[in-house]
């Protein structure tokens, strides 16, 4: 008797339970099938402005001739020499160098959190980093590394659009928000021009310091150009689709 | 009131237990794939292994877990329709190809990365992210896995890497390259990049 009483139950439960998992079922799957989704829009836009694809093609190639022929050379003999410690102290110290550029971002976005994040980690490591060459800082609470701000990106905050999408002589992608704010982190970095602090900078070794600057920034950027130029079916639109990707991101962020 | 009881938990757990578990279940099959491939690139075991080896290896272990095709044909949108069978079957593999041996040769020389997956979002009504950091030469790198529920199952359609999708990324190249090219040109350029290992190698744009 007991066990009658139990099945009825049972059967409605299971029977509710089976129509439940059914509709669950079918509400989980798209209502699109797997054709259609193959060729829905991805989620990342893919589109960029690009009005002047024919030169920004040519001085693609140019650089990566450039790149190529002088900037690599000079990387590997600089790579050869220098043990990775020595690589890696001297990419740490233009990083602290540019932190006037990082702090001006923060602030001119309002992220007084992350002004005082970077200000933190130049005071621990131009200091007991030996002139930034170590990141102590990395093991301080709360002066974690976060991820760098610069002036583009501040446009980018204010709403400022991308323009079109631009290929630099030897400085690669950018847009023209971006070619103005190259500018701008100039305009407040105080070792670079034009307001530099330093009042006998004779340009002999602001063009020495930018050069050592950009060959020990050099041998990240050349793996990771080696990568994508490895694995591209067309390098030039796809270093123009990840470079758009990866600003739209950071503005985002 | 027993009744009540009984068949609400019962339907609560049939409606809810397969719908946490599936989701919670993914977690675990993405870190047990990244672990495998991890393994073969890493493990002493397989340090004899030769570069193709190695890929073929890798291959066997992620087609274990997950159909490879559905990124590739995600990546290639609609210009699946601007090939002919033949050619469609020999784009899938040689970009099969191509990705196996961009992540093999990016990984080469470098200390094992550590991955750690944290969130899991639901981004659609058969859609799901899951949040992860890479622990790579003392730097960190965000990765977003995104899966959708096909008829085979839960299976990746993009990889976002420091907000770059890389499904994206392919859409855009060979959106571009049907502008111009045919399905031909894109298998020749394909087959190229398998044999092409060096930077100075002509930039064909």
């Amino acid at each position: 008797m007991k066990t009658q009483k139990f099945k009825g139950p049972l059967a409605w439960a299971s029977l509710i339970g089976v129509l439940t998992v059914t509709t669950l079922t079918a509400q989980v799957r798209d209502l699109t099938g797997d054709e259609e989704f193959y060729t829905s829009p991805v989620d990342e836009s893919t589109n960029v402005y690009d009005p002047f694809e024919s030169v920004n093609r040519f001085t693609f190639v140019f650089n990566d001739f450039v790149f190529s022929n002088t900037v690599q050379p000079l990387v590997d003999a600089y790579t050869a020499i220098a043990p990775d410690p020595v690589e890696e102290g001297a990419s740490n110290f233009f990083h602290n160098l540019r932190y006037p550029v990082r702090l001006a971002s923060n602030l001119l976005q309002f992220r007084f959190k992350g002004a005082w994040v970077e200000t933190g980690r130049f005071a621990i490591n131009s200091t007991v980093g030996i002139v930034g060459i170590l990141t102590p800082a990395d093991d301080y609470e709360g002066f974690a590394p976060i991820k760098s701000e610069d002036v583009g990106q501040v446009f980018g905050a204010w709403g400022i659009g991308e323009g079109p999408y631009l290929v630099l002589p030897f400085l690669g992608p950018s847009n023209l928000r971006d070619l103005a704010g190259f500018f701008g982190d100039r305009a407040v970095n105080p070792l670079k021009g034009p307001f530099s602090v330093i009042d006998d900078w004779k340009w002999e070794w602001q063009l020495a310091l930018s050069g050592t600057e950009n060959i020990a920034r050099s041998p990240q950027i050349i793996k990771r150009y080696k990568q994508l130029k490895g694995s591209s079916i067309d390098p030039y639109s796809s270093l123009r689709n990840s470079y758009s990707q990866y600003r739209r991101g950071a503005v985002a962020e | 009131m027993k009744f009540f009881s009984y068949s609400t938990f019962l339907v609560l757990g049939l409606l809810f237990g397969p719908y946490v578990s599936a989701h919670g279940s993914q977690k675990e099959k993405l870190q047990g794939m990244i672990d495998a491939t991890l393994d073969v690139i890493y493990s002493e075991t397989h340090a004899s292994l030769s570069a193709n080896e190695k890929q073929s290896k890798v291959r066997e272990k992620l087609e274990s877990s997950y159909d490879l095709d559905v990124m590739i044909r995600y990546a290639i949108g609609k210009n699946w329709r601007r090939m002919n069978k033949v050619e469609q079957l020999e784009v899938l593999e040689l970009v099969k190809k191509l990705v196996l041996k961009a992540y093999v040769t990016g990984l080469e020389g470098k200390d094992r990365p550590s991955i750690t997956l944290a969130e899991l979002t639901e981004i659609g009504k058969a859609r799901i992210e899951i949040e992860s950091t890479m622990v790579l030469d003392a730097k960190t790198y965000y990765i977003l896995y995104r899966l959708r529920q096909m008829d085979s199952g839960w299976q990746i359609y993009d990889i976002v890497a420091e907000n770059v999708s890389v499904s994206s990324n392919y859409r855009g190249q060979i959106d571009d390259h049907f502008r111009k090219g045919s399905a031909a040109d894109l298998i020749a350029r394909l087959k190229g990049l398998l044999v092409k290992d060096d930077i100075n190698e002509d930039t064909k744009i």
